[in-house]
């Protein structure tokens, strides 16, 4: 079966969907694609379903080999046919010799390709998503085939305009106080909540080190718990981690509370030095915020 | 038992704040309890909680903490023992760190042998890589402090110790653990937390 031939991997292209569920007790972490927003609409385009699509932050370039529809969604990589410019957040016909890349970031981290019934790979633990440091899971590598079946029906949808983001260098994340939000004392929340933090170098799948004022915790260590996506984690240098889709599966640092799902789709599109505040949301506002978007993708 | 909010989709239970078997006992019935609740995505069972991720289109947070206190209360009626005894035939002569191990506790390697092969060791916690299980309790006599930097590499397979703790690595990976032995056992999907596992030497 032919697909895709990888002719450079880029700077680190892997294989995602929407994450994995029901394995945590063994010590395997969700994983799955950073930003939710753009992936799902990556398989709305083409109307997927239960598929999976290649994460790409740079870099990435493919050989057609099979003619088939393809949709991308996300980070602006300046995305090219045959070296041609092309629009993003909508599908495209390629055929069989056509050159895709993605050779320049120009906004955002994170794109996705998604393939007309997605790629031919065997699911791991129920799940396509990909975690490096699990061995579970597909990295895309030089000379790869990434399979698929190929269609003669093209097909042309494109998202709305108002639909689709502009990513910018700052935004707000919506905490939910819970675990041990207690153990920060009043005059230590309003630092947390008054400053902004930085994003540092140290940021991946599997979180990111802020930049900021330092917040104590009255606690030092706690005994290790499960840690939920979204997690704010000081640890003693009161420097907050946000802990996103590869976190560990348990942890044992004092945690404030958690940021919104939506808003850690979004932060998945900033890099080093872009700048994040964080605010307070309740339950009921963030429950209603999340059914709406998964009602909506 | 209380409950916490985490997140839209998540709550966390929390027995008393205590690394015991009594407290691990309790977590482990309610952990294979949940196990069969429709619409629980997720359970991240650790020594004394038990992080629950469910489906938002199913439940809201109070209607999902009823329907796990009704499903407790069930468990009541229950007096099976779910324990399982993981056996882990293990090889004390591939080794690193043994000797210090018997030198820091002033034994005989002989004696550090014997010690952890005679304990019954319970799973607390699974994490750090996929089916690394943090096994105690380690007897006092040969608890010994991590290393002072960690390896490199530690291959798949080492017995390990580490102050009252004692673990396999399922897989290559650095660590800092002092490695006493070797096992060729390689069933780490079959470790939850609560299970019974004893060091067997070859």
């Amino acid at each position: 079966m032919k697909g895709f031939k990888v002719l450079s991997a880029g700077i680190f292209s892997s294989i995602q969907d929407q994450g994995r569920n029901g394995y945590k007790h063994l010590g395997i972490t969700q994983s799955g694609a950073m930003d939710e927003y753009a992936y799902l609409w990556s398989q709305k385009l083409l109307n997927n379903q239960n598929s999976n699509a290649i994460e790409i932050m740079v870099g990435l370039k493919l050989e057609v080999q099979l003619n088939t529809n393809i949709a991308i969604c996300g980070a602006d990589l300046t995305f090219k046919i045959n070296d041609i410019p092309q629009a993003i957040w909508q599908t495209h016909y390629v055929q069989k010799g056509d050159i895709l890349s993605f050779p320049q970031r120009i906004s955002g981290q994170r794109a996705y390709l998604a393939v007309k019934e997605g790629f031919n790979i065997q699911k791991k633990y129920g799940s396509y998503a990909t975690t490096l440091r699990e061995k579970i899971g597909h990295k895309i590598q030089k000379n790869n085939i990434l399979k698929y079946k190929s269609t003669t029906k093209i097909e042309t949808k494109r998202l709305k305009k108002e639909f689709i983001p502009n990513y910018h260098n700052t935004l707000n994340l919506r905490l939910l106080p819970s675990y041990q939000n207690n153990c920060f004392t009043k005059k230590e929340q309003e630092k947390f909540f008054n400053n902004e933090y930085e994003i540092t170098l140290e940021n991946n799948r599997m979180g990111a080190k802020l930049k900021g004022l330092a917040i104590r915790s009255s606690k030092g260590g706690i005994v290790s718990e499960g840690i939920a996506f979204g997690s704010v984690q000081i640890p003693q240098d009161g420097q907050p981690i946000l802990l996103l889709k590869e976190r560990q599966t348990i942890g044992g640092y004092s945690k404030i509370g958690t940021v919104l799902a939506l808003d850690c789709f979004k932060f998945a599109q900033l890099a080093v030095g872009d700048t994040v505040q964080f605010e307070k949301i309740t339950l009921e506002v963030a429950r209603e915020k999340m059914l709406k978007f998964y009602t909506n993708n | 038992m209380t409950f916490k909010i985490i997140a839209v989709n998540s709550l966390i239970i929390y027995f008393k704040q205590a690394i015991s078997e009594e407290v691990l006992d309790q977590v482990q019935a309610t952990y294979l309890a949940l196990k069969s609740i429709e619409g629980i995505l997720d359970l991240t069972p650790s020594y004394c909680s038990i992080l629950v991720e469910f489906d938002i289109f199913i439940y809201e947070h109070k209607i999902l903490e009823r329907k796990i206190n009704q499903t407790l209360r069930g468990l009541a009626l229950t007096d099976e023992n779910p324990n399982k005894l993981i056996k882990i035939p293990t090889n004390y002569k591939k080794n690193l760190d043994l000797e210090h191990v018997a030198k820091h506790n002033n034994l005989s390697i002989e004696e550090v042998i014997n010690i952890h092969t005679q304990t019954t060791y319970r799973v607390y916690a699974i994490g750090f890589m996929l089916g690394f299980a943090y096994l105690a309790t380690v007897d006092n006599k040969i608890a010994t402090p991590r290393l002072e930097s960690p390896r490199k590499k530690v291959p798949k397979g080492s017995v390990a110790l580490a102050d009252l703790q004692t673990a396999i690595y399922p897989q290559d990976s650095a660590g800092g653990w002092n490695i006493i032995g070797h096992t060729e056992f390689d069933n780490f999907h079959t470790f939850e937390v609560g299970d019974r596992v004893q060091f067997e030497r070859l």
